[in-house]
């Protein structure tokens, strides 16, 4: 099915091919590198919930249309 | 005989509490803050927002674990730092725990120049609550991983720029830091994201960093401490804060528990 995955700091966004069985890091790594974003963690999120990495697509409500976000896991404090 | 009891007021009486204010809340348990043992790893931005957080809002038992020193470039966030604490390179953990006495004499911070992962096993466990004010995901996963296992709450906050995180993690209820982790993260794990520049594991490029971003950050990771130690579980965040001073918007979001997470089998 045919998702969005849009990227939450700069607004862009890209159609997405994805399967059940593949996972949300895959979505991660796919657009994160789509868009050369720079080192660092990020994640999904969809709706109110940040979905974790090892997550099927087929195990979230993601459905086929939906606009998932790319977000920075923000990791730095000193 | 009629007995009347009396009670005076004297004028100006709610201003000589210091703590009056905090009072008034209801439920804010003056005892139970004070009790409290706190450990707090990480003595940078974070770290200097939240130590000055806690020792205004009643904290008393303060444990603070950070090995890096003072530099010039600290100066624009970290309010218990000067330009001779720079200059003499001194400790931040040494630093804030001195200073700390100027906010009140009575708190006690102890500072341990060290990496948290140098401790006694046992010694988070001597604390209530965790807070983590660091710059790497390595040690984050080591303050998770251990107050996990123990059972104690732990409250990570974060930042990259202008944006910023808080994740509560409440054992065995919540999920943890790890459960919203993928690939990303793990490739980073190592990097710290650091102002400073010493001690780096793989050299990164310095991050923008700023006070407010990090005031916010810090301000919400007390707030939830405050809510943990009064017994205000039921109004803690579920389970992340996310800040994007960009456009100074904030929301909350679920970060569902992995069954696949090793701290959940």
């Amino acid at each position: 099915m045919k998702i969005t995955v849009k990227d939450a700091e700069t607004g862009s966004t890209i159609d997405m091919d994805v399967e059940e069985d593949n996972t949300v890091e895959e979505v991660v790594e796919s657009s994160a590198n789509y868009w050369n974003k720079d080192p660092g963690a990020y994640v999904i999120r969809f709706g109110k919930k940040q979905l974790g990495g090892q997550t099927s697509i087929g195990g979230t409500t993601i459905q086929k249309g939906d606009v998932v976000e790319l977000i920075p896991d923000p990791t730095g404090g000193r | 005989m009629h007995v009347m009891a009396t009670l005076t007021l004297q004028a100006g009486d709610v201003d000589r509490d210091k703590y009056d204010r905090s009072k008034r809340f209801g439920w804010f348990d003056r005892d139970a803050v004070r009790d409290a043992a706190v450990l707090v790893v990480g003595a940078g931005a974070l770290g200097n927002e939240t130590c000055k957080d806690l020792i205004l809002s009643g904290f008393r038992n303060i444990s603070l674990v950070d090995m890096d020193h003072v530099v010039l470039s600290n100066l624009n966030r970290c309010v218990f730092f000067s330009n001779g604490d720079a200059e003499q390179r001194r400790y931040k953990a040494n630093v804030i725990a001195e200073k700390a006495a100027r906010l009140d004499p009575d708190v006690q911070v102890e500072p341990y120049v060290q990496k948290i992962q140098e401790l006694p096993d046992d010694f988070i466990a001597r604390h209530d609550v965790v807070l983590g004010c660091l710059d790497n995901i390595e040690t984050r996963l080591h303050l998770n991983a251990h107050a996990y296992y123990r059972g104690i709450p732990y409250i990570d906050g974060g930042t990259r720029g202008l944006v910023g995180k808080v994740q509560v993690v409440v054992p065995p209820d919540t999920s943890c830091l790890e459960c919203g982790m993928n690939v990303t993260h793990h490739r980073v794990k190592d990097v710290r994201y650091s102002c400073t520049g010493d001690d780096v594991t793989v050299f990164e490029p310095k991050m923008a960093s700023d006070v407010n971003t990090t005031s916010i950050i810090s301000a919400v990771q007390v707030q939830e401490t405050l809510k943990l130690v009064n017994g205000r579980r039921e109004r803690l965040i579920e389970n992340l804060f996310y800040y994007d001073a960009n456009r100074n918007v904030a929301d909350v979001m679920e970060v569902p528990l992995d069954p696949g997470c090793p701290h959940h089998q």
